[in-house]
């Protein structure tokens, strides 16, 4: 038997890629309800990437952006590639061993939330120009921009202040819920030993 | 050789001390239906896994022993090999939807499709596994908008078109209503009618007393017994191992009606009333002989 | 049983076309106003999308949609009109501020390209029924695996919806706040959504063993329980997107 690396994918991990899409959908439907000023809608592809690495991260990210687009929101295609991404991101990160302490768990969160910007940035203007669709990020994006005649610089302060502290969040919420989870389903996705004989 | 051998099975989860599966050795003839019992802990779920394969091959750990079915070594041959023979049906019907399929008979399907059943071939099988449960009714609808009696009927039928010589039931209505325990229990007589070998673990023992050919009585990982309904649940030590016999079983015992001619008791509400009316005959024949006997 | 997706079931050519011609006609959408950066094309391919959108009977379902897009888009014209770096001429003055000519221009262009992209995705999506698109993609090469999770998501997101509203009822019941400042608020989110996540996560170990059992491992080819539906003029119509594709490429290195 090989042993597994963490770019592969079992079907226990497989399998946990809708369920990921489904608990990034239950955030942002909960983060609406609770009237939250954030969208929340990464903490299933947070949580894939925790329990089953960067790929199944990366794929829930791509996938649940392919849904929503299909099922609600066409411009979600367009930000695939963040998705994908903050799955890597958070996926390679718990890998190396930042998920065994909430300051840890913090430290993810802020990378994760620069990765979304440096990818999210480009596509911004690519697509609307510079802007994010949030409306105070926006202000913030018609303020620099003024100032400082750089639409770059205000469309990365603008992705700045709108998804850096909501995929701090994020990230905190799907460690609290990690922490939660038993330790023979973490173990599940974590299988690399070989059947010993008795 | 028997349809299925187990020897000296011994199982231990990853990251665990305990042996789940404790030197397990038992043979079971093609057509027969063998009731598992004991209690939650006793070891049921895995070594039901253990038929299939999943016990070592999807949880690792440690394993000794064999399980063969029809002489296909269990562990040599791997899930993907042994589920041609042996299928197993689990307790929450829920999560066995596969939630790909929009209706019952692509649901069915599924396992076919994977297998690489020709299209002809796949829908005779459908067909039959549809009429066998008794759910050709619902083939249109959408697998979660079926009750649990019908979904669990679904999860079998969806086993049963694979074409398994085996099919292995874990607690398959430990999650189901009265009705839906019915209609199971309706569907798996009708499975065993048709020779297909079950092997059928449960907590309802009056169900098993009725079907069963043989019982295998676990505990903590070991096999207590494996004998005839009627012996294992005249067993005096059942409560020992967290079993309680069929409550017809219980009310004889109590009574001290035993089977004619035999040590063990009734098991069934049939055997009962037949114990019952033999001792009736053989009291009402003694007080005639006393009665006679006093006016003679 | 809710089903997530936006599909319109018409009776129209535009329902028959097969869904990798769709796909095809959206990367071409996508890819001419990037060849050819012109405000026109992206004008003339934003209009073209729309009456397809007309042709499959759903113009009037993408409008909500479209209408979304479209607010974002007017910030964008009024940020772009005030603020664009470059603008030179004045269109009109609002109190002290002025708006742009070549502001709007550039707005007018995102505003064009955007919404033919929308509209090219809407086709897609509003004419096609999911599991026919996934269908067809493990058809053409996809791992069906991988189309195993596409497809499931369509039901599963319901699925656990239905948890969501049992659970939510019963920690309303039990007098959680969820109104408030907004730390309450925080405070209420993970009990909230905790309860259905960890079920959901605990319910994958079973469905993984269902599938493994229903041989979803299987190596070798899989069979389809649904023939093929194959569209008649499908392949023309993606070789002729191909073809006007690789014209405009010409046009673009030529002129």
């Amino acid at each position: 038997m090989s042993k597994r690396s963490m770019w592969s994918i079992s079907t226990a991990a497989l399998v946990l890629i809708p369920v990921a899409v489904g608990i990034n959908y239950i955030g942002k439907l909960f983060a609406g309800v609770l009237k939250l000023p954030l969208w929340l809608d990464a903490i299933g592809t947070v949580l894939s990437s925790m329990l089953a690495g960067p790929v199944i991260g990366g794929l829930s990210g791509l996938i649940n952006n392919i849904i929503y687009g299909l099922t609600m929101d066409p411009i979600s295609f367009v930000y695939a590639l963040t998705s994908v991404f903050i799955g890597l991101a958070a996926g390679i990160m718990a890998h190396k061993g930042w998920i065994s302490s909430w300051g840890k768990a913090a430290v993810v969160g802020l990378v994760v939330g620069l990765t979304a910007v440096v990818i999210s940035t480009p596509l911004n203007i690519w697509f609307w120009g510079g802007q994010t669709g949030n409306l105070w990020g926006d202000i913030v994006f018609g303020y620099v921009l003024n100032a400082t005649k750089s639409v770059w610089l205000a469309s990365f302060v603008d992705e700045l202040v709108v998804d850096l502290p909501d995929k701090l969040l994020t990230v905190l919420a799907a460690y609290g819920i990690y922490r939660m989870l038993p330790k023979s389903l973490i173990h599940m996705y974590k299988n690399n030993d070989n059947i010993e004989s008795l | 050789m028997s349809l299925i051998e187990v020897e000296h099975l011994k199982y231990r989860y990853p990251a665990t001390e305990k042996l789940a599966l404790n030197d397990i050795s038992l043979t079971a003839e093609a057509g027969e239906l063998i009731g598992i019992v004991g209690k939650n802990t006793a070891g049921k779920t895995t070594f039901c896994q253990a038929l299939v394969g999943l016990v070592p091959h999807f949880y690792k750990g440690a394993y000794g022993g064999s399980v063969r079915i029809g002489g296909m070594d269990v562990k040599e041959s791997g899930v993907d090999e042994t589920i041609r023979k042996v299928g197993i049906v689990f307790q929450n019907p829920f999560t066995q939807v596969t939630g790909s399929k929009l209706t019952v008979y692509e649901e069915i399907a599924f396992g076919l499709e994977h297998l690489g059943i020709a299209r002809q071939d796949m829908m005779e099988r459908i067909d039959h596994a549809l009429h066998l449960l008794d759910i050709e009714a619902y083939k249109d609808r959408a697998p979660f908008d079926l009750s649990g009696g019908q979904m669990q009927r679904m999860a079998i039928a969806s086993v049963i078109a694979m074409r398994p010589q085996v099919i292995v039931l874990d607690e398959p209505t430990s999650q189901l209503d009265p009705q839906g325990s019915e209609e199971v229990f309706r569907a798996i007589q009708s499975l065993s009618r048709e020779g297909i070998t079950v092997i059928l673990a449960e907590h309802k023992m009056e169900k098993l007393a009725a079907y069963a050919d043989r019982i295998a009585l676990l505990h903590e990982g070991m096999l207590i017994d494996y004998d005839t309904p009627s012996r294992v649940f005249s067993r005096s030590d059942l409560a020992e191992y967290g079993v309680e016999a069929p409550i017809y079983t219980r009310v004889c015992q109590a009574i001290g009606f035993r089977m004619l001619d035999m040590d063990t008791y009734p098991v069934t509400l049939e055997e009962a009333q037949a114990a019952y009316e033999a001792q009736h005959s053989a009291i009402s024949a003694s007080s005639q002989e006393e009665q006679g006997g006093r006016y003679d | 049983m809710k089903s997530m997706s936006l599909y319109v079931e018409r009776e129209s050519t535009v329902h028959h076309i097969d869904p990798i011609t769709k796909l095809v006609y959206i990367a071409a959408a996508i890819a001419l106003p990037i060849i050819l950066p012109s405000l026109h094309t992206a004008w003339i391919c934003m209009l073209i999308s729309f009456v397809i959108l007309g042709m499959g009977r759903v113009l009037t379902r993408s409008l909500p949609i479209i209408g979304f897009v479209g607010f974002i888009l007017l910030t964008v014209v009024i940020i772009q009109g005030f603020f664009h770096v470059g603008n030179e001429t004045v269109l009109f003055r609002l109190g002290s501020w002025p708006f742009y000519e070549e502001g709007l221009l550039f707005a007018m262009g995102i505003t064009f390209r955007a919404l033919n992209i929308v509209g090219a995705f809407l086709i897609l999506v509003l004419t096609t029924k999911p599991s026919d698109l996934v269908e067809s993609l493990v058809r053409k090469g996809l791992s069906p695996r991988i189309g195993y999770v596409l497809s499931s998501v369509f039901q599963i997101i319901p699925q656990m919806m239905a948890t969501v509203d049992t659970i939510t009822d019963a920690q309303r019941s039990r007098g959680m706040e969820t109104e408030g400042k907004l730390m309450t608020r925080i405070k209420a989110f993970l009990p909230l959504i905790g309860p259905v996540v960890l079920s959901s996560l605990i319910d994958t170990k079973e469905r993984t063993l269902a599938l493994q059992v229903r041989g979803f491992n299987v190596k070798g080819s899989k069979t389809f329980l649904n023939e093929e539906k194959m569209y008649r003029y499908g392949s023309a119509m993606r070789w002729s997107m191909l073809a006007i594709v690789i014209g405009a490429v010409i046009w673009r290195v030529i002129a």
